[in-house]
């Protein structure tokens, strides 16, 4: 699993990073056991062979993430970066083959399909574009200062984010932008580029949610997807019928708005019912009851079915685990030995972050709901693959961070 | 520390990297924090709100019993077959997705699983609009008739095994299933033994379908003392009391008699349970909490004899089976109501499983009125019975005294008052003394006292017995009765109406007064509360709850009759039976002697003849009186001719009842 070069119990020791492995060990262990409390109970009820159930599929697909893990260790990641412009372009082409051949789900396509396993070119994605701008960004400081590379590094974010707007998956695409600007920063992009950056996209985020929420049909300019819009109106609390609507347009608008936030309600009260300490693992009711939608309790909503049955005291130690493995990330970019190794460490650190900022925020209503997976803890084996690789670049950085 | 290391050193931008992580996690934090701790008794509250429905569990009527424990009401367990909708849920889903081939079939479509890699490329480039092939309304229907199908291909199943041919339309189900869908859709209220044997014995396996055991009002004896006894009917709407319920089980409430009268302390406490339901509202597997057994109501005990009731209502029914009347029998010594029967009669069992309309309409009748209970309810002319009263109001302002009342009058066979006012007699003309006067019933001879007396004396009288007041039985069928106001009566009089009153026509009075009245000249003068009810006893026997007596005897008022004046009417009524010329010698029981007066009211309208109430009210034994009774038939012949009779047959029973030759609860 480790390079060749290992000289002395000494330098062993500090090959692996504990904290890392221990913190994402946890996660795996707490992820394994809350996809079981959510889906185990009907799968035991259909008779579903043991394999077929989500947690034991779950744990195949760690172990498998930690085998890839352990492989993509093997090779130096500065060699790694040097396909990164080759899987890069691989993935758009996927990106672009989803559009095509895709396997539509709930309205979007997202998954493609090879016979027995089904991936979602997106994850893929966004561990090519890491790699792609970290080696894109790691170029002498001085370089960086040219508007022209600012821009270039910038369209190399921004045309995964499109592919992926258009599956559509807004959510999976907004997670491009700040993982960029992250790398940019770290790279030493200049501030002012970033600053201007930041207030255009904010300017422009809010003229788009503007025009989503209140402009009149006819002078929308962005056609946002019905789903999406909903999603936006529920998040502000915002009316569905247009400010003329009659009275019975309204009441259906609200009838349907009731429908569309039911997801949103019933995860907060899934995560408040659990209290402080929790209702007792496989004790929660949401999920087993229905409210908290089956389709989605064990993926979207994982971190409802763990808040609820652990209470706040669960809660807390999932974002405990999280910060552990957010802050060795960090602590790796700061020992990392070259550029590179830093630009792609601190990138690696903001997907995830984002990931789990997103997720959780959606379950507690801070954030819009978006199709972003909890990484490690929603099933998915995409997902969890993808999440390992990356927390496997951090551990290629960390044993490699004293190769001059 | 991990973190505090990347928060202090190193570069500027990790430093910000590190922060904005930290910012983030602690945005979170706050976040989870409001929603679990904070407000985590609030999200409880919805969560519990939205997965449980609380069902209100009536709980078991008290029984009504006879003064020995025989019981006129009661439960009774019966087989209910009732199925269960959560448990076909795989079923329903089976049948929709087949349902749903068919229909897309019939349109020519399929819902085979998705085209291959190849179609879904080329279908990319075709034109052709994408054909919506169910719409959500018809997925919706859809679902119903799937629904439908299975429970009715399992009653089909049930009817098989029965033979029964029970029907539920599709109407029936939706609507169970839109308002009571965590509750168990009854197929069959009441299943024989025999289909309860067939249905336990070849190894039943219907999924869904289960057999529950319910308890139903029963009245065993069916007609007896109905009128008392009441009657309940299945009662699903919610009261206030249960407003907070999200379903309530059938139960019962009283529709007349002691059933309505006391039917919060029959009915006794509801219990709750609770169902945990799914997210479409179907009960969750093993999700029934009990929260509060029910507790059974109390068990009512009458002061009613059973045996003698039934004697009461078998001799009434010897006046010609199709009589309309009623019979009282009060146990003189303390006002207890020992039988109170009322003819026609019904059977309350009637309304159990809900009644015919033609049934109904029959019981309405106005002429037979069937729920009519005549003993309390119905208020009659006394007649001549009334001429007791008449005289021991005479006695009493010295009218009438022990040595007048030997003197003799002579009568016409008529009263005639002013010029054109004339009263018939019923006693032929001719010389009478009080007691002669009393055994033949001369109206002459007690219209002359009466007039003597004067209206406000004898009114004043009459009140001391409490009529035109509610005799108090604490029933809601209770009549006070009509007694003119002494107010209303102009001085000095009205001869014709004061003539009226001492025989015991401008007033009206119900059977059960009546029987007050003779309870208290048979027991020397002391009116008592008549007493229905002798104790309300916990339904529960294990319980320590009290027992909520009604003391006996209790005294309303005391007359103060001088002995010797009511000898002098005691004579008389004993009299009226023994001797061969007196109205009431068919009342003549051996070794048993009967006091009584007769009473034929006449009911008028201008000269016409339109009824004749009739009367025997009496008491019995002469030496030492124990029991009032009091007949009273509608359109009878006279009140020694039809009402005696029926008051001997009583008297019979219960003279061999006190000599021990039938036991309780026969006759």
């Amino acid at each position: 699993m480790f390079p060749a070069n290992l000289q002395s119990n000494a330098q062993r020791e500090r090959l692996i990073d504990r904290p890392l492995w221990l913190g994402v060990l946890g996660l795996m262990g707490v992820g394994a056991a809350f996809i079981f409390s959510a889906t185990g109970a009907n799968e035991s009820a259909r008779n579903a062979a043991w394999y077929d159930y989500t947690a034991v599929r779950q744990s195949i697909a760690y172990a498998l993430g930690l085998f890839l893990v352990g492989c993509a260790c093997l090779i130096d990641y500065a060699r790694l970066a040097r396909w990164a412009l080759l899987a890069y372009w691989f993935s758009i082409v996927l990106l672009v083959a989803v559009y095509v051949v895709g396997v539509e789900r709930l309205g979007a396509k997202r998954w493609i399909d090879l016979g027995p396993i089904q991936f979602q070119p997106s994850e893929f994605a966004k561990l090519a574009f890491l790699f792609a701008v970290a080696n894109f960004l790691s170029r002498p400081v001085g370089e960086l200062s040219s508007p022209a590379l600012f821009v270039k590094a910038l369209g190399m974010a921004l045309l995964p984010f499109a592919l992926v707007v258009k599956q559509p998956d807004l959510g999976s695409a907004l997670v491009f932008l700040p993982t960029g600007i992250v790398m940019m920063l770290v790279a030493g992009v200049p501030r002012r580029f970033l600053i201007r950056f930041f207030a255009g996209a904010a300017c422009l985020v809010s003229l788009v949610l503007v025009d989503v929420l209140f402009a009149p049909a006819n002078w929308r300019f962005i056609q946002l997807e019905e789903y999406q819009k909903h999603r936006l109106l529920v998040y502000f609390n915002l009316d569905f019928a247009p400010r003329n609507a009659t009275e019975s347009q309204r009441l259906t608008a609200r009838a349907e708005k009731e429908k569309k936030s039911y997801n949103v309600k019933q995860a907060l009260i899934s995560v408040g019912s659990g209290g402080t300490w929790g209702k007792g693992w496989r004790q929660g009711t949401q999920g087993a009851l229905g409210y908290l939608p089956r389709a989605v309790a064990h993926n979207d909503f994982i971190f409802s079915v763990i808040a609820e049955e652990t209470g706040f005291a669960g809660s807390l130690l999932v974002l405990g685990l999280y910060s552990v493995v957010l802050f060795s990330g960090v602590k790796i970019a700061g020992q990392a030995r070259d550029r590179l190794g830093r630009i792609l460490a601190a990138g690696v650190v903001a997907l995830l972050f984002t990931h789990i900022f997103v997720n959780i925020g959606m379950n507690i209503a801070l954030m819009p709901v978006t199709g972003i997976p909890l990484p490690l803890l929603s099933a998915g084996g995409t997902s969890v693959i993808c999440s390992l690789l990356a927390i496997g670049i951090l551990q290629n950085i960390h044993q490699n961070r004293r190769h001059y | 520390m991990l973190v505090f290391d990347q928060l202090n050193k190193g570069e500027s931008a990790l430093r910000i990297l590190a922060w904005g992580v930290v910012a983030g996690l602690g945005i979170l934090l706050a976040g989870l924090w409001r929603v679990q701790v904070l407000s985590g008794d609030e999200y409880r509250r919805r969560q519990e709100t939205q997965s449980y429905r609380s069902v209100r569990v009536p709980a078991m009527r008290g029984r009504i019993v006879d003064r020995n424990g025989l019981a006129f009401a009661e439960n009774q367990p019966r087989f209910r077959l009732d199925i269960y909708l959560d448990e076909l849920l795989p079923q329903f889903a089976k049948m929709d997705g087949q349902l749903r081939k068919e229909l897309l079939a019939s349109r020519g479509a399929t819902n085979a699983p998705d085209p291959g890699l190849l179609d879904r490329f080329l279908a990319k480039f075709s034109k052709a609009p994408k054909r919506v092939l169910i719409t959500p309304n018809e997925r919706e229907w859809l679902r119903r008739q799937a629904r439908f199908a299975v429970v009715s291909n399992i009653i089909q199943l049930i009817n098989q095994r029965l033979g029964t041919q029970i029907v539920k339309t599709e109407a029936d189900l939706y609507k169970h299933w839109q308002q009571q869908r965590a509750l168990p859709f009854p197929v069959i209220n009441k299943l024989t033994p025999a289909q309860v044997a067939i249905l336990t014995e070849q190894g039943w396996s219907f999924p869904g379908v289960e057999l529950e055991l319910v308890p139903v009002r029963s009245y065993p004896n069916g007609q007896l003392a109905a009128h008392i006894i009441g009657a309940v009917r299945t009662y699903d709407s919610a009261s206030e009391e249960d407003e907070a319920f999200d379903y309530r089980l059938r139960d019962y409430r009283g529709l007349i008699g002691l059933e309505s009268a006391f039917d919060r302390q029959l009915r006794g406490r509801p219990g709750a349970k609770s169902i945990l339901i799914n997210s479409s509202g179907y009960r969750h597997r093993q999700g029934e909490i009990m929260l509060a057994e029910p507790s059974i109501g109390d068990t009512l005990v009458t002061t009613l004899d059973l045996g003698l009731q039934k004697a009461v209502e078998k001799s009434l029914a010897q006046v010609n089976g199709d009589e309309r009347g009623a019979a009282v029998v009060v146990d003189t010594r303390n006002g207890d109501i020992l039988a109170c029967a009322s003819a026609p009669s019904f059977d309350p069992n009637a309304w159990i499983d809900g009644i015919s309309h033609a049934e109904n309409t029959r019981l309405l009748d106005p002429k037979m009125k069937y729920l009519f209970n005549r003993a309390t309810y119905g208020s009659y002319n006394p007649g001549s019975t009334f001429k007791i009263v008449t005289a021991l109001a005479c006695f009493e302002h010295g009218i009438l005294t022990t040595e007048n009342a030997h003197d003799r009058m002579r009568t016409l066979g008529y009263y005639r008052i002013g010029r054109n006012h004339k009263i018939d007699d019923t006693a032929p003309a001719g010389e009478y003394d009080f007691n002669r006067a009393f055994v033949k019933s001369s109206n002459s001879y007690f219209i002359e006292h009466g007039l003597h007396l004067g209206i406000n004396n004898l009114l004043e009288y009459a009140r001391r017995f409490h009529l035109g007041e509610k005799p108090g039985l604490r029933l809601n069928e209770e009549a006070a009765g009509i007694i003119p106001a002494i107010e209303d009566v102009p001085a000095g009089g009205i001869p014709g109406k004061t003539a009226n009153l001492s025989i015991g026509q401008e007033l009206t009075v119900t059977p059960v007064q009546l029987a007050m009245v003779i309870a208290a000249v048979a027991n020397g003068g002391t009116v008592y509360w008549p007493r229905l009810i002798d104790r309300f006893e916990p339904g529960d026997t294990l319980s320590d709850d009290p027992v909520e007596r009604v003391r006996p005897g209790q005294v309303r008022t005391r007359l103060s009759i001088r002995p010797e004046h009511l000898a002098i009417v005691h004579a008389a009524m004993r009299d009226d039976v023994a001797l061969d010329e007196g109205t009431g010698k068919n009342a003549r029981v051996k070794d048993f002697a009967v006091c009584g007066k007769t009473g034929t009211a006449e009911v008028k309208a201008g000269n016409r003849l339109l009824d004749r109430i009739t009367w025997f009210a009496s008491f019995a034994p002469f030496e030492s009186p124990r029991y009032a009774v009091i007949v009273m038939v509608e359109s009878g012949g006279s009140g020694g001719g039809t009402c005696a009779p029926v008051a001997k047959r009583i008297y019979e029973y219960l003279r061999d009842r006190e000599r021990g030759t039938i036991a309780f609860g026969q006759n």
